[in-house]
Order: C-alpha cells, then sequence, then structure tokens
C-alpha cells in the first residue's frame, strides 16, 4: 500500500531500515515517486554478487549483506577495521553505498571502498522498470522477471538473464552470458557479448530476427533455422552435442549473418572465446 | 477543505497542507485516498505495448514523399508499403548497385521526377533515422541507430561522425563494438575512407574492453593501417593487457608487414 | 515544434522518435486493434505535418498533439460508419500473450486490472490513459478536452472510483 506523504520533489536519499544487524542484513525500500516518467534503476559498482529481480509492488527493495568476517574475536579484520565491540552491532549507513531517487529513476551506487568489504545485493523493483547495471570486479549477476529494457554490464562474473521481456544489452569481460526471453518486443535491437564464455540465449520459436554472430576460438550451435547470409560461405552441419541432442553448427571465420522467421531487428552474439547457443523456446 | 474538495486533490500533484490536515482527521477520506492511491501506482505495472517494426519505415516513406511534394504523401493504409513505398524502396536499391534510372513514375501519372530528387530524398530519411537513433537513451536504440547507418550512403560524413563519436565515448560495451564494424563501409568510400581510418586509429588507445580492442585490432590488420603500428607494439608489451589481446596485436603487426 | 512552422519539415523526424510510441499506446488502450492504431499514428504525423502552421509555440505541444490524434481517431471511426467493437475481457494497453508477471500466484490482480480497465467507460478510460499513461498535466488535458482544469481534476478521480468498483466486483465474482 502506498500511501502519498508530503515530500518535497528534491532527491530523497537513503532511508535506512535496519533489520537483523546481527547478521548484518540490511534492507531499504525507496519509492519511485514521480508516476509521469518511466521507472528506472541503475545499479553502478559492487564487489559481491547482485540479484534484481521484478516483483508486483511499487517500490524499489534494497537488500544487502555485507560480507564481514564473522566477529570470533576483537583483532581487526584485513580491511584495517575495527570489529564491532562484543556484544555491540553497527548502525547507520554502510561507507560506500549511496542510493538516491529522481524523476522516477532510483540509483544504487556501490562503490564499495578499497580495500573493503563485498556486498551481496538483492533488489526487488516493480516487473516493468528499466534496468541499467554495471558492476566492477562483480560476482555473478542475476536479473529475472523484469519487462523493461535491461542494459547489463559485468566485469568478473556470469550474466544471467530469466524471464525477460524487453530489450536486453548485456555484457561480461568474464563470465557467461546466459539469456532467456519470454517475449521478444517487435522492432527492439539487443546484443550480447563476452570475452571469455559462452554466450548461451533462449528464444520463443517464433522470433522474428537477424542474427549476427561472431565468436573467434568457439563453434556457434542453434536448434533455430537460420537463413544464412551469404557473406564468407559458412558449412552449415549436423551434429550432435554431449546430451545428444542435434544441432546444426555453423563453422566459418569472421561475423556470420542470418535469418529466422523472415528477418527482423538485429541481434548481435559476440564471444572471444567461447561458443554461442542459440535455443528455440 | 471539505470531503468533496479532498476528493479532487487525492490523485493531485501538489497536495498541500490543507489536503493533509483533512486526511489527518477525516478516516473515510484518507482510507478513500490510501485506497485509490494504490490502484492509481498499480496501474504502472501493466505492461506496455509496442508498435509493430513497419511504423518507423512508414513514417520516413510519408516525411520524404511530403518533402517532395507528391500528392500521394498520404498515409498508407496498409501493411504493406504500398505502391509508393514499393518505388522507393526500389529506386533506393538500384542507386546502391551504381546504375542510372532516367525516371521512376510518380502514382498520380504527371511527369515522372529526377532519380537524385529521390535519392537525396531517400538519403536524408535514412540519416535522420540513424541520428536520431543514435542520441537516445537506451542502448538498445542507439543499436538500432548503429545497424540503421548501413542504410546511409557511406559518403555520409554526418552519419560516420555520429559513428565515430559512438565509438570514442558510448557507455556501452555492446554499442561501441557494433559502431566499429558499422564503420566499414565507410572505409571504402572515397569521401569519408580517410576520417574512417583515422577514426579507428584514434579509437585503440582509449579502448579498454577487450572485445572492442580486438574487433578494433581486427579492423586495423584488414586496413592494413601502419599508423596503428604504435600503438599496437604498445599493447602488446603492456602486462596489464589480456592475453588475447596482445595476442591478436602480435598477429595484427605480422600482417601489416 | 516552432522549427517545424519554419518549414523544416525534417525535424518531424524527431518528434517522431520520441513520440510515436506514446501515441501508439494511447490508441490501442482506446479499443483500436494495433493494426488501426499504427495507422492512425501514421494519420496523426501526417496531420501535423500539414497543419504544422496551425501550432502556436506559446501552447503545450503535447495537447496540439492529443487534439488532432482524438480527432483523427474520431474520423476513422465515422469512415467505418459502425461504433468500435469493445473486447470488455481484455484491455488492449497489454499485448495478446500473457507476459511473466501473470504467473498464477501474482498475475490474477494484473488480469483483473486489465478486464476492469477495459469494461470502464470510454471517455473515463480516456481521462486515464491521458493522465496516468502520458502522465500529461492537468492544464493539457483540459485544452485536449475542452473543459476546465478543475473539472479534469474531477473527472480523474470518477474514472478511478469507477475503475475501483469495476475491480471490486470482479474481484468479487471470481470468489464467488
Amino acid at each position: 500500500m502506498i500511501t502519498r506523504i508530503g515530500m518535497g520533489m528534491g532527491i530523497a536519499t537513503l532511508l535506512a531500515t535496519q533489520l537483523c544487524a546481527q547478521d548484518s542484513r540490511q534492507q531499504i525500500t525507496m519509492p519511485f515517486r514521480d508516476p509521469s516518467m518511466p521507472r528506472k534503476l541503475i545499479v553502478e559498482g559492487g564487489t559481491g554478487s547482485l540479484t534484481i529481480r521484478g516483483y508486483q509492488g511499487q517500490d524499489a527493495i534494497i537488500e544487502y549483506t555485507g560480507r564481514e568476517i564473522p566477529p570470533a574475536n576483537n583483532r581487526t579484520n584485513r580491511a584495517g577495521r575495527n570489529e564491532p565491540p562484543a556484544g555491540m552491532h553497527r548502525i547507520g549507513e554502510s561507507r560506500g553505498l549511496d542510493i538516491t531517487e529522481e524523476s522516477n529513476t532510483v540509483r544504487v551506487n556501490n562503490q564499495s571502498l578499497f580495500g573493503g568489504n563485498g556486498r551481496d545485493m538483492v533488489i526487488q523493483v516493480p516487473a516493468q522498470t528499466s534496468v541499467n547495471v554495471k558492476t566492477m570486479f562483480g560476482g555473478n549477476m542475476t536479473i529475472e522477471n523484469i519487462t523493461g529494457d535491461i542494459e547489463a554490464e559485468n566485469f568478473n562474473g556470469q550474466v544471467t538473464i530469466n524471464n525477460a521481456s524487453g530489450s536486453v544489452v548485456a555484457h561480461s569481460m568474464n563470465g557467461k552470458i546466459l539469456v532467456s526471453l519470454d517475449r521478444v518486443t517487435p522492432d527492439k535491437s539487443m546484443s550480447f557479448s563476452t570475452f571469455n564464455g559462452d554466450v548461451d540465449v533462449t528464444l520463443p520459436a517464433d522470433t522474428k530476427a537477424r542474427f549476427k554472430m561472431r565468436t573467434d576460438f568457439g563453434e556457434i550451435y542453434t536448434d533455430f533455422d537460420v537463413k544464412m547470409e551469404a557473406n564468407a560461405a559458412p558449412v552449415v552441419e549436423e551434429v550432435k552435442d554431449k546430451n545428444g541432442k542435434s544441432r546444426r553448427r555453423v563453422r566459418v571465420d569472421g561475423t556470420q549473418s542470418g535469418t529466422i522467421n523472415g528477418g527482423g531487428p538485429e541481434m548481435q552474439f559476440t564471444t572471444f572465446n567461447g561458443r554461442i547457443l542459440i535455443h528455440k523456446k | 477543505m471539505n470531503c468533496e474538495q479532498a476528493k479532487t486533490q487525492m490523485l493531485g500533484e501538489n497536495q498541500g497542507d490543507d489536503f493533509a490536515a483533512h486526511l489527518a482527521s477525516c478516516d473515510m477520506c484518507r482510507s478513500e485516498a490510501s485506497r485509490i492511491g494504490a490502484l492509481w501506482q498499480s496501474l504502472d505495472l501493466l505492461p506496455l505495448d509496442e508498435p509493430g517494426g513497419q511504423v518507423r519505415e512508414r513514417f520516413y516513406e510519408m516525411l520524404g514523399a511530403y518533402r517532395q511534394g507528391m500528392a500521394s504523401a498520404e498515409p498508407r493504409k496498409t501493411r504493406q508499403l504500398g505502391q509508393w513505398g514499393w518505388q522507393i524502396a526500389a529506386a533506393a536499391a538500384l542507386i546502391a548497385v551504381g546504375l542510372a534510372l532516367g525516371y521512376v513514375v510518380r502514382g498520380n501519372g504527371q511527369p515522372p521526377a529526377e532519380v537524385s530528387q529521390l535519392r537525396e530524398e531517400v538519403a536524408n530519411m535514412r540519416q535522420l533515422v540513424a541520428l536520431s537513433l543514435m542520441q537516445q537513451q537506451s542502448a538498445s536504440e542507439r543499436l538500432k541507430g548503429v545497424s540503421w547507418s548501413y542504410q546511409v550512403e557511406p559518403s555520409d560524413t554526418e552519419v560516420l561522425n555520429a559513428l565515430v563519436t559512438t565509438v570514442n565515448h558510448d557507455p556501452n560495451v555492446n554499442v561501441r563494438l557494433a559502431a566499429v564494424d558499422a564503420l566499414r563501409p565507410f572505409t571504402g568510400s572515397p569521401a569519408t575512407h580517410l576520417a574512417a581510418r583515422n577514426a579507428v586509429v584514434q579509437a585503440l588507445p582509449k579502448e579498454t574492453a577487450p572485445i572492442v580492442q580486438v574487433a578494433l585490432i581486427d579492423f586495423l590488420a584488414e586496413l592494413k593501417e601502419r599508423n596503428a603500428a604504435p600503438e599496437l607494439r604498445r599493447l602488446v608489451s603492456d602486462p596489464d593487457i589480456d592475453s588475447g589481446v596482445r595476442k591478436r596485436a602480435e598477429w595484427a603487426l605480422e600482417r601489416m608487414q | 515544434m516552432a522549427e517545424v512552422s519554419a518549414g523544416q519539415v525534417a525535424r518531424l523526424a524527431v518528434l517522431f522518435e520520441r513520440y510515436h510510441r506514446g501515441l501508439f499506446r494511447y490508441f490501442v488502450s482506446m479499443n483500436r486493434d494495433r493494426e488501426q492504431a499504427e495507422d492512425l499514428v501514421q494519420e496523426v504525423f501526417f496531420r501535423m505535418l500539414r497543419y504544422r502552421t496551425s501550432y502556436d509555440p506559446a501552447h503545450s505541444f503535447t495537447a496540439w498533439m492529443y487534439q488532432i490524434a482524438r480527432n483523427a481517431g474520431v474520423d476513422q471511426v465515422r469512415k467505418r460508419g459502425m461504433a468500435q467493437v469493445v473486447d470488455i475481457d481484455s484491455f488492449a494497453l497489454v499485448s495478446g500473450s500473457p507476459g511473466p508477471e501473470e504467473s498464477v500466484s501474482r498475475g490474477q490482480d494484473l488480469a483483473l486490472l486489465r478486464r476492469a480497465m477495459g469494461q470502464l467507460p470510454e471517455d473515463k478510460r480516456e481521462i486515464l490513459v491521458l493522465s496516468r499513461f502520458q502522465g500529461m498535466k492537468h492544464e493539457d488535458i483540459a485544452e485536449v478536452l475542452g473543459c476546465e482544469v478543475g473539472t479534469v481534476k474531477v473527472r480523474v478521480y470518477r474514472a478511478i472510483r469507477a475503475l475501483e468498483q469495476i475491480y471490486f466486483s470482479l474481484e468479487k465474482e471470481k470468489v464467488s
């Protein structure tokens, strides 16, 4: 239930609501306050895992767990910070975490201090929210049940996107890109890329699109009927993958282009060291 | 403030102190405000519908035809691009293949128009789409803008500049990657090939994402662009650079000998 | 928009990129099927181009655009010579296939909400769409609908109340 309290239209800052301080799990609720603008969630920084989930509510709910070394004794931990005195817990904002809302955009800025502890984060937002995430040195990133447009960039970790219905633009420098789309909005371009890892994307069987696929060291597999465009002559062969399932394998150098279901907006699949797998749902 | 007045303020933007005061003292209005407030908010949860792929093409077709002063600029009611759209598309295709076509017959039977006028219309339309899309806030739209750039004339310096800006400054890795590839057609046109080649050389030292670095290096190797050699050598010897990238830089230097 | 008035027709393209989706959604929610909605979007931009000199930069652009949109919608109905068939079970703002949010546990409310929107009388639905989904200011809506700003507030309130009643009666139906 949302009740409108007379908050000014300025930037709302962090409203810290302490939950179980003992296990250092914190939860913050940030409302989206300007319904004339589309909802957006921006997350930057971070050193832990990040999960973003669409839910049937109105606010952004940010839950995070600090990876503190358990206070077995009173010695300072590796980061040089003091453990809390026996029997006490810390109150107040964690350093390096900044959450603001302006013009219906909630921005979570998680620049953990150099040498600081990692934070695992779970953020829930209404399903119809655009999500823009960029993490450095992060763990795995998971985004689920979002119907808005998704832009996700991870540095050292997987990007897993489930039950997406908007456009997806995803990248990891070092990690697998695993995407499953429930619905493909007509006319939206998408791109999935990684330097080290597989690009594994599942699309509805009736998707219309033009694929551009490139891997420098790896193979391309699909169970779609792809009408290849004749740039370099590709070799299309039927192979059985390790599960015994029949797949078509496309082998050639350079970028391969082809269309499914008559063609449509472009979808780019790029990896340097890894396979490309495009599944039909 | 009475209940009647309060009701009209419940969904309003600036509710004011009077309203807050009334709510504090009136149970009925308070509960009503919270109920309809919740309903109001939840309307936002309904997913949004998206127009189909042809809407943009039809619009630009109409715009181009209008500028041309054609009587048949009336918007097409059919799914297909219609007779006029077919003619524009055909003319564009013929231009792309380099054929000179004398005339294109207009729908209303008047004397045919010059292909060069048509050519300009088509080019302007596509340029507009590409440029406007590349400035959009969402990465998906900017990607679309980059893919539209393949539709413009390779001599189009405005679009080339937009692509170069995208390669150098776009915050999204995927968009930069797509923009690098989109520069290729511009290296084939006498008007723009120097600017395009130079852009690739300049972009390499600034780029930090390995997947884009490799795309730039491959491009430079294809072009046999010797101006990039110093930067390539620097990459080979920089231990902070990913080993895959370094190997590719080495390979590129060899190819350029 | 002033640039368009000055004859630089091409700037309409930028406006297209910014507004065509919103217009599409407006038409689709006013009982147009997707094809008709797409046709109407074209018609609106064509009319904005053609009648661009009638736009007064002192006034709100979105108000002008939606006035044209409503007229185009009315003209289409006239041309077809019959009232639009209303599918009360589906509010057309949502696409045909169920989205992920419609999982059994959570989705029932949204499906019901959709149906309730579809059952609203057209004028109430329109004012909700303009104020909630298009995010138009009350002053602009007043200009579009040709009424007073105060009236807009009352009408928005009445519309959401009507929606609430329909929604709850649908909910009761489900339970019984």
